[in-house]
């Protein structure tokens, strides 16, 4: 037996734990690591069961190209020439600007560098996105714009010390297990919680004060919050004199926002706005925990701003047990957005329109690189429905279940001239590929990851990949290879290497510092021993900037025809598209198949009970899911989580942009019922 | 500590089997005829289980269906609800299933022996009694009376509806059955109604009788107030057979326990007074 | 049979033993985490927390292939290694756990595939000053192949069945005082959990225990599944059937009471339908049911579960509350 140290892939909690190997090289379970600060001896089920996928007979194992409408087995040289073939024949016809790269939170850092480093220097093109474009886009806009980074600000140990936590929009026991304990354990220590969701979310029953707010109302509710605050002078003004900048604007910006005007668009009572109010501004250190229910809208970017003004209004900033903690979903997507899978960044999000960061990188991979920014990837797709994104490149990724509006996105990448799949399993969207790589999962791999709280830890390799199946890094060096760029690593450490010489925040991290705990950026030299809290003396940017917001209505709300909100969302139990978990045992027992949560006062209008098959239909789309009649959801919305392609949630959602990150509304649409 | 069996099987290993006949008993149900390869009887005793294995869907506990008295074959009687049910109702004749068991605790034939013995099932739970009543159809003499009381939900609902008719018209039992609603297009003429009304209808001297009862899980109570209002008030007088998700029909995986006892082996067949006070027996 | 070693014996003692066993002794992972492993001659934990891993995870793996149908239907039982495990640095309460689960899966039907590994296997016992911080656990009656105390500056050695005595043979003898007075401070010794969990099972047995309690306890559970995982003494398993061109490989997976799907069948109906009663089943089952079934306990106090509860209702916690909220105070 085995027991190889290793960071869990799924959430961005950070979890560590050993894969157990038996003597014939078989995976046979997981054991949590007992000393890991995160972990500390504890799982969540996935966690648990995060062995269970790796040696699942589905697993790719052989490159497959498409011939005569098929995939057919071949070998590694031809379809790796293939696929430069098509992509360079593309980008010389239609310009560089017409492929499209889509990478992943659920590989290394050291790939997601690689891929950038594909997208820039091979192909000569920015247009390189991954899914945090779906998920917390909102966030690094926002954050970048009023903070400096958009990162957490805090650490996951600031909740052993906090006096109070406001969780907006985020389901943590569910979607980050380990935090939502730490959070209960505040509880119980005596911490005060305000949980603000539409649903009765584990955490409410727990909560001070829950305020079940209607969807996409968190700036109405946030501004009220602001206003009340300094109507009742609970502000801290030492800190908005001496660390903020623009604070007039804000103020004048909420007067408006009054709590019976508040409690109108929210559907609350204005005594809870104005006791929420109060609570939070009475915490000597107050943390706020979001996550999608604050990003995933038309106005993604303005519900961060509006959080981010809270904190910086109540002085909740640069100390232990305060910050804007947006959780991070993957287990890597604060690493694929540090290492510059952005259209507009390089790693440390040194931007590609700044001309000394464009030169430090083209002397680095001696390659002239493009200055103008690239396609965000829900823009790509719909580039790719109109013909303007001819090739495309997606490692590790599912856009078929992941995206809003599902229809479009099959439309956009059936048009593609040219689409290639690295993945573990063959996902709905690899059907769709003319050319599919085998790729090693976590298991199978050497890689860095980089939590929600900035810390950036080691992925160890302990089984060997199935078939013929290669690391995502050994297969980006021999397309980089064919690209004519240098890219001859021995190893991952050696592309960290490489990452460090170019990325101040990990100018200090190499692989030999990370056994331990790994370290939290920002990392400046090989001496620091890393920031577990942001902004401590000063912003990132110099001041926090106040940046006022309006409130704007969601794109689409019910109405007569879809009189109902469709909420969507992940279980505790499934991960995204359910590649992984649904081929868990355990965890595919306990979800088989796609539900809908619909409120007791709906059922019974709608004459529908727990179990029944119905149809949910959008503007764009009708799924089949079973009823599950539940008080989690309040009367007029429904929720259905995106996990199942059978009944796929992405087929109803709208896919209006917030014009700034591009992120799809995926908590609000409208929505209609009907017996099946 | 026992020994293990020897290296060459293990009691997860399933024997092979061959499908003889599938017939439909309803929409959602049909009966499987079968035989083992092995040339063998099963061996079962009324009220038994086996673990039905399909390669690549595990297993699912499955009761028998026929009596070991008619020999030579055994009988399933499956309804389609999870996917290894699924697959099943695809088999045809000569498919090959694997089997375990007969496993679980039988029908406690002996205390019926010179009973007045009310056979009564809920839906499904015909299946499992049907094997008691070829039992007691082969037996006449054992018995001082049968009665055979069925309910169902609807008139197509109704499982091995020849068998009811050929127990009707059999000198050795009384039979009845009623489904919960006829819809008016159907031609059903019999009764409607739940099936306490058939026991409220018996005449039996209670202090002779005992009742079998297996049926789906919110039959029970209302049957068994029933049956005490009958006077069947005293120990070992009512039978019942629980179902629980089994994995392994020899007590080790833990999926059927009630409190102390594992439904498997302990059961399924229980004596009312053995279960009555466990939480969430009933 | 006493015997006395010094530690560098305990070195050739272990030694010998690996040569026909697979051994697996304490060691640390590299978070610190204090577990069995493998042993490749390397430094040995002889002191420390008890192994993180339950022991029985070497008997009843947490993926157990449990046999092969070929493509034809024909199944055959997957194969076991063929040295047995020897366990060493296992203390009374991991010795408890596996007498009790031996007995579980030994009794008719017995488990084969269990006993296909347990059998033969060796267990040695690690107890006197062994624990954290050379604190003292107390020494095992029976239950282990071999037992080595600590006692500071040397070891006391015994066995635990005549057919373990020649692996002492040639040390010298052990002082019979010394063994003397650490029995005593056995007997003494009392775990911090004890009195809490036996009030409990005490009040669950009256039924002093009430379903709003449950409801309460199951609020806080975040259904990681860990509690069940981490208990040595929980046998519950699922079966999982895997397929390729080659054949079904079916194998049974630890399982957890408080998943919902534990009990649900395919009709829908859920005897363990709602988290209280899922809750209350876990701790029912292993300080009422299995004292009924067993004529012991199932909890035999090995604090896993508490470890692994990321919100702190594991079996200690809960016993606690229950004993703090429903004992009944003595008569005046």
């Amino acid at each position: 037996m085995t027991a190889t140290l290793t960071t869990c892939p799924y959430c961005g909690t950070g979890c560590n734990f050993y894969l157990l190997r038996d003597e014939d090289g078989r995976l046979t379970g997981v054991e949590p690591a007992g000393n890991h600060p995160t972990s500390r001896g504890q799982l969540c089920i996935k966690g648990w069961n995060a062995h269970a996928f790796v040696e699942h007979p589905d697993r790719l194992t052989i490159p497959q190209i498409r011939t005569k409408g098929n995939l057919q087995p071949v070998d590694w040289q031809t379809a790796l020439d293939l696929i430069h073939e098509k992509l360079s024949g593309i980008a010389e016809k239609h310009g560089p600007d017409s492929l499209m790269f889509l990478s992943s939170a659920k590989v290394s850092n050291e790939e997601n560098y690689l891929l950038m480093k594909l997208a820039r220097a091979g192909y000569g093109t920015n247009n390189i996105d991954h899914c945090a474009r779906l998920c917390h886009s909102s966030t690094v806009t926002g954050l970048v714009e009023t903070l400096g980074s958009g990162a957490m600000t805090n650490s996951l140990s600031c909740f052993d010390e906090t006096e109070l936590i406001f969780v907006i929009g985020s389901n943590t026991t569910e979607q980050h297990p380990l935090i939502g304990s730490r959070i209960l354990q505040a509880v119980w220590r005596g911490a005060k919680l305000i949980v603000a969701d539409s649903r009765k979310i584990r955490l409410a029953r727990h909560a001070d004060l829950h305020l079940r707010h209607m969807n996409g109302t968190d700036v109405a509710l946030l501004n009220g919050l602001m206003r009340q605050i300094l109507l009742e002078g609970l502000e801290n003004r030492s800190f908005i004199a001496s660390r903020t900048e623009n604070f007039a604007a804000l103020e004048k910006s909420l007067a408006p926002f009054h709590p019976e005007y508040v409690a109108k668009v929210t559907g609350l009572l204005p005594e809870q706005i104005i006791s929420a109010a109060r609570m939070y501004a009475k915490a000597e250190k107050a943390m706020i925990v979001y996550a999608m229910g604050i990003t995933q809208h038309s106005h993604g970017v303005d519900n961060v701003r509006a959080v981010s003004n809270l904190a910086l209004l109540t002085g909740n900033l640069g100390r232990p047990g305060t910050g804007v903690n947006p959780l991070r979903g993957q287990n890597n997507v604060q690493g694929a957005c540090d290492m510059g899978a952005l259209p507009d960044v390089y790693s440390g999000y040194q931007r590609v329109s700044d001309p000394a960061a464009r030169l430090k990188f083209s002397a680095a991979w001696q390659t002239r690189l493009p200055e103008k920014p690239g396609l965000l990837s829900t823009h790509a797709i719909e580039a790719a429905a109109a013909g303007k994104i001819r090739g495309m490149l997606i490692l590790g990724e599912n856009p078929m279940l992941s995206d809003a509006n599902q229809n479009l996105v099959r439309q956009a990448l059936e048009k593609l001239e040219f689409l290639a799949v690295i993945d573990i399993f063959p996902t709905e969207t690899a059907q769709l590929a003319d050319v599919v790589l085998p790729a090693a999962c976590y298991a199978e791999r050497d890689g860095t990851f980089t939590s929600t709280e900035r810390r950036v830890q080691r992925g160890r390799k302990a089984v060997a990949p199935p078939g013929e199946a290669q690391a995502d890094w050994q297969i980006l060096c021999a397309l980089l290879q064919r690209c004519g760029v240098k890219a001859d690593y021995a190893e991952p450490g050696e592309i960290m290497a490489e990452i460090s010489g170019l990325t101040p925040s990990y100018a200090g991290i190499s692989y030999a510092r990370l056994d331990g705990n790994g370290l939290q950026w920002p990392c400046p030299d090989a001496q620091h021993p890393g920031t577990p809290i942001l902004h401590r003396e000063q912003c990132a940017r110099g001041k926090g900037r106040f940046s006022p917001v309006a409130y704007r209505p969601p794109k689409e709300l019910p109405d007569a025809s879809y009189p109902l909100l469709l909420n969507t969302g992940r279980t505790g139990i499934h991960w995204h598209t359910g590649s992984m978990t649904r081929r868990s045992h355990l965890l595919d027992r306990e979800e088989r198949s796609a539900f809908v949560e619909i409120n007791p006062e709906d059922a019974e209008k709608l004459q529908v009970r727990t179990r029944q098959q119905v149809k949910i239909s959008s503007r764009r789309g009708a799924i089949q899911a079973a009823a599950k009649v539940t008080e989690r959801v309040p009367p007029g919305q429904i929720f259905i989580p995106f996990h199942f392609a059978e009944g796929a949630a992405n087929a109803l959602t709208n896919n209006a942009l917030d014009p700034e990150s591009g992120i799809p509304e995926f908590k609000v649409c409208a929505v209609r019922i009907d017996p099946c | 500590m026992p020994q293990p069996l020897n290296d060459s099987t293990s009691i997860y290993v399933p024997q092979p089997c061959t499908l003889l006949e599938v017939s439909d008993l309803t929409p959602q149900e049909k009966l499987f005829r079968l035989c083992l390869d092995s040339g063998g009887e099963l061996g079962q005793q009324p009220g038994q289980f086996v673990q039905v294995s399909i390669p690549g869907l595990t297993e699912a506990p499955i009761s028998v269906a026929n009596s070991p008295t008619r020999r030579g074959y055994f009988e399933l009687g499956v309804r389609k609800a999870g996917t290894l049910t699924g697959a099943m109702h695809q088999l045809q004749p000569g498919d090959t299933l694997g089997i375990r068991g007969p496993f679980g605790r039988p029908f406690q034939l002996a205390a019926l022996v010179d009973k007045e013995v009310l056979l009564i099932a809920g839906g499904c739970g015909l299946a499992p009694l049907r094997s008691l009543i070829q039992y007691c159809q082969d037996r006449p003499g054992d018995f001082k009376s049968v009665h055979i009381l069925y309910g169902a939900r609807s008139p197509q609902d109704l499982l091995f509806k020849e068998d009811l008719e050929n127990w009707q018209s059999s000198e050795t039992f009384s039979c009845r059955y009623i489904v919960d609603k006829s819809p008016g297009s159907s031609c059903y003429d019999g009764e409607t109604g739940l099936i306490t009304r058939l026991i409220g209808a018996l005449e039996i001297d209670s202090k002779n009788g005992c009742a079998v009862v297996v049926g789906p899980p919110p039959m029970y109570r209302p049957v068994i107030a029933e049956l005490r209002r009958l006077g069947l008030t005293g120990k070992r007088q009512i039978m019942l057979s629980l179902e629980r998700q089994m994995r392994c029909g020899i007590g080790k995986c833990g999926h059927c326990t009630i409190e102390h006892l594992y439904c498997c082996t302990d059961g399924p067949i229980f004596w009312l007074e053995e279960i009555e006070h466990l939480r969430g027996a009933l | 049979m006493l015997k006395r070693l010094v530690e560098r014996d305990i070195y050739d003692l272990l030694g010998r033993i690996a040569d026909s066993y697979r051994l697996r002794v304490p060691g640390l992972l590299d978070d610190g985490t204090r577990t069995l492993l493998p042993w490749d001659g390397q430094q040995i934990s002889l002191f420390g927390e008890p192994p993180q891993r339950k022991p029985t995870a070497y008997f009843f793996p947490q993926t157990d292939p449990l046999l092969k149908i070929d493509p034809r239907g024909q199944a055959t039982p997957a194969a076991v290694a063929e040295k047995p495990f020897a366990l060493f640095g296992l203390d009374s309460i991991d010795l408890a756990a596996l007498a009790f689960t031996d007995r579980f899966f030994s009794n008719p039907p017995p488990d084969d595939h269990y006993l296909r590994r347990r059998n033969g296997a060796l267990l040695i016992g690690l107890t006197g000053y062994a624990g954290p911080s050379r604190g003292f656990l107390p020494l095992v009656k029976g239950n282990c192949d071999l037992e080595l105390i600590a006692c500071g500056e040397y070891w006391l050695a015994r066995a635990g069945c005549k057919s373990a005595d020649h692996w002492l043979a040639h040390y010298p003898p052990g002082d019979q005082e010394q063994l003397a007075v650490l029995q005593r401070e056995s007997a003494q010794w009392n775990h911090r959990a004890a009195v809490d969990v036996q009030q409990a099972m005490e009040l669950l047995r009256q039924d002093m225990v009430p379903d709003s309690f449950w409801e309460e306890i199951a609020s806080r559970c975040i259904l990681c599944s860990g509690c069940n995982l981490a208990c040595p003494t929980c046998t519950c398993f699922c079966v999982q059937d895997r397929q390729t061109a080659t054949g079904t490989v079916r194998s049974r997976v630890w399982d957890s009471c408080q998943l919902d799907a534990f009990m649900r069948e395919a009709s829908g109906h859920n005897p363990l339908g709602t988290e209280a009663l899922r809750t209350r089943r876990r701790i029912y089952h292993k300080l009422v049911a299995d004292p009924e079934r067993w004529g012991e306990p199932g909890c035999v106090l090995c604090g896993r579960c508490d470890r692994a509860c990321p919100t702190g209702i594991g079996m200690f916690a809960v016993a606690k509350e229950i004993a703090s909220r429903f004992a009944i105070s003595s008569p005046d």
